[in-house]
């Protein structure tokens, strides 16, 4: 509350409490209407499914892992998750529109890096995130928070994988954030 | 803003404490023993082998009939538009989506009503409902609908009555047989669950 | 009563509509709590900006609390919901190669989908990274479909696996939930004297 950032004017965010609450309580209205519950890497991933699909259709096919997301007469971004996540893009613009930070593109960074360096490690954290989400079975949002609040074992392992491996680098990388 | 938290705080402790408090749902939910017992002796789960061939006649959809007597048996005579799952199948996986399907009511027959009333407990105990069972079996049907006996002249009008509809019923399950036992290979409709879990998911 | 859709009470149809709804209120809930910036995000790992650890973990008390009273009211079937299925070995490396990413990234993949429509150029580039990251496990996912597939326990749930009742499960969570609430506020007023250039 004392030092001010150079590249954001004053901006408001919503209690983080009430903000949880809404989500916990979007949770259950999730689970209630769908079964399911929310999600990212997955809808990122049935596009990936689908651009191969539609740039080589018979090497998607065979494909070990595009092959299992492929159906015959149904396309592989029509799921749920791709649905969700064109929402995702809508809300977050809603909120950006009404709180007033929708901005010319710019680059956030840190005080001791350069935007350049910036972008480079974002790539690379987006690499290593597209990777993992692979192996963890989702993203924040489909493993740890949904897994974890629908008392999946899996769910909440990955959750406090995600926060432990990050602490854990977060001594290394603190020149990115500090 | 200190006090708020602290009150929010307690509210959210006071509310998942209060999850201990709220009795215990398995993932197949199991009937009490007490409940299942009063259950048992209770003559509502019974349904006369008349009622039953009302319901044939009427060709009432809710009525899913399930012969649990063996394969073999069942090849040799069953009811029509029949289920079989033999009594030692009863409790498969597979077996379990023709229980509880909405609007349906499920009647389990046998030669005589001990398997069937088996049947009854076991598919009870694991907390469907919706199941009867056909009083005295096979062995009532043929006495009952195939072969009706006349009923002796001072008994109560009812009674006449009743065997009138049997020897309609008789006319209607055996008269025509030919025909109804090939329009009902054709006709046998198998209702099934949509499977429970939709298997999509993650992020 | 619910699930509503897996009862086959709203037709898959209206399931995706309804999953339009449910992802503006889910992207508009991460922006408004401030999960569109990585600075913010990245807080929660040096002490300075607590707001991933507050807005998660109340979501996810609220949602097992509130989830385990839906079943007792019966309005919510909890055994034909979906639960993640847990492959052991996969996902313990997933999560601590997501771990890596969140610190190299800043961004998890949702709020970076956040970030991008405010015109966070960092997030469009680390949302092409995610894209990449999952065509190279495609690639190399025949080497290692072995390893992708073993430990699998299914769909397993935490009572499951411990045979501790769900109630103690969400109390625990709730307990060191709120508990870390009040530690995150201690050392936020702490570690915010010592921070330079950003605003909170």
């Amino acid at each position: 509350m004392n030092k001010v950032n150079s590249n954001r004017e004053g901006t408001h965010y919503l209690n983080p409490y009430l903000g949880g609450v809404l989500m916990g309580l979007l949770m259950i209205a999730t689970v209630f209407i769908s079964g399911r519950e929310l999600g990212i890497s997955g809808a990122v991933k049935d596009t990936v499914v689908e651009a191969a699909h539609v740039i080589s259709p018979a090497a998607a096919k065979a494909h070990p892992y595009y092959g299992q997301y492929i159906k015959e007469g149904k396309s592989p971004m029509d799921t749920w998750l791709v649905f969700e996540v064109l929402g995702v893009f809508i809300g977050a613009l809603l909120s950006g529109i009404i709180y007033k930070r929708v901005r010319k593109p710019f680059v956030e960074h840190g005080p001791s890096i350069s935007s350049k360096k910036r972008l480079v490690v974002a790539l690379i954290g987006g690499i290593l995130w597209g990777f993992g989400t692979r192996l963890g079975r989702g993203c924040t949002s489909g493993a740890a928070l949904s897994g974890s609040s629908t008392f999946s074992f899996g769910g909440v392992m990955v959750m406090l994988l995600i926060f432990a491996s990050a602490y854990l680098f977060a001594w290394l990388f603190r020149k990115l954030w500090t | 803003m200190n006090r708020n938290y602290f009150i929010l705080t307690l509210i959210m402790l006071v509310l998942a404490a209060g999850t201990f408090f709220i009795p215990k749902k398995s993932m197949q939910q199991q009937v009490k023993p007490s409940k299942l017992l009063w259950e048992i002796i209770q003559p509502t789960r019974y349904v006369s082998t008349d009622q039953v061939a009302k319901m044939i006649i009427q060709k009432d959809p809710s009525l899913e009939l399930i012969d649990v007597r063996s394969a073999d048996e069942y090849a040799r005579f069953s009811l029509p538009n029949t289920i079989n799952i033999p009594l030692d199948s009863i409790v498969n996986e597979n077996s379990m989506d023709y229980f509880g399907i909405p609007g349906t009511n499920v009647v389990f027959f046998s030669n005589d009503a001990i398997k069937a009333d088996e049947a009854w407990v076991l598919t009870r105990r694991l907390g469907f409902n919706a199941t009867y069972v056909m009083k005295g079996g096979l062995n009532r049907w043929i006495e009952t609908i195939i072969q009706p006996k006349e009923p002796a002249e001072e008994s109560p009008r009812t009674a006449f009555e009743t065997y009138e509809f049997r020897k309609g019923a008789q006319l209607y399950f055996t008269g025509a047989k030919v025909e109804t036992t090939t329009a009902k290979k054709a006709k046998v409709v198998i209702r099934r669950k949509k499977k429970k879990v939709v298997a999509s998911g993650g992020c | 009563m619910g699930p509503l859709f897996p009862n086959g009470l709203i037709s898959g149809d209206w399931n995706l509509v309804i999953a339009v709804f449910i992802g503006i209120a889910f992207g508009f809930l991460l922006e408004a709590s401030g999960f569109s910036s990585s600075r913010n995000l990245a807080g929660v790992f040096y002490g300075y900006n607590f707001v991933v650890l507050r807005v998660f973990f109340t979501a996810v008390i609220v949602a097992m609390v509130g989830l385990l009273y839906f079943n007792y009211f019966g309005w919510l079937d909890l055994s034909k919901i979906f639960i993640l299925p847990t492959f052991l070995p996969s996902m313990i490396v997933g999560g601590v190669v997501m771990g890596l990413g969140f610190i190299i990234g800043g961004f998890c993949p949702g709020t970076s989908f956040t970030a991008i429509v405010i015109g966070k150029l960092d997030a469009l580039v680390f949302a092409v990274g995610l894209f990449i990251g999952i065509f190279l496990f495609a690639e190399v996912f025949p080497f290692i479909e072995h390893f992708y597939y073993s430990g699998n326990l299914g769909n397993v749930t935490l009572t499951d696996v411990t045979g501790i009742s769900a109630s103690w499960w969400a109390f625990g969570f709730t307990v060191i939930a709120l508990a870390a609430f009040w530690a995150s506020w201690l050392i936020e007023k702490k570690v915010r004297k010592r921070i330079k250039e950003y605003k909170f």
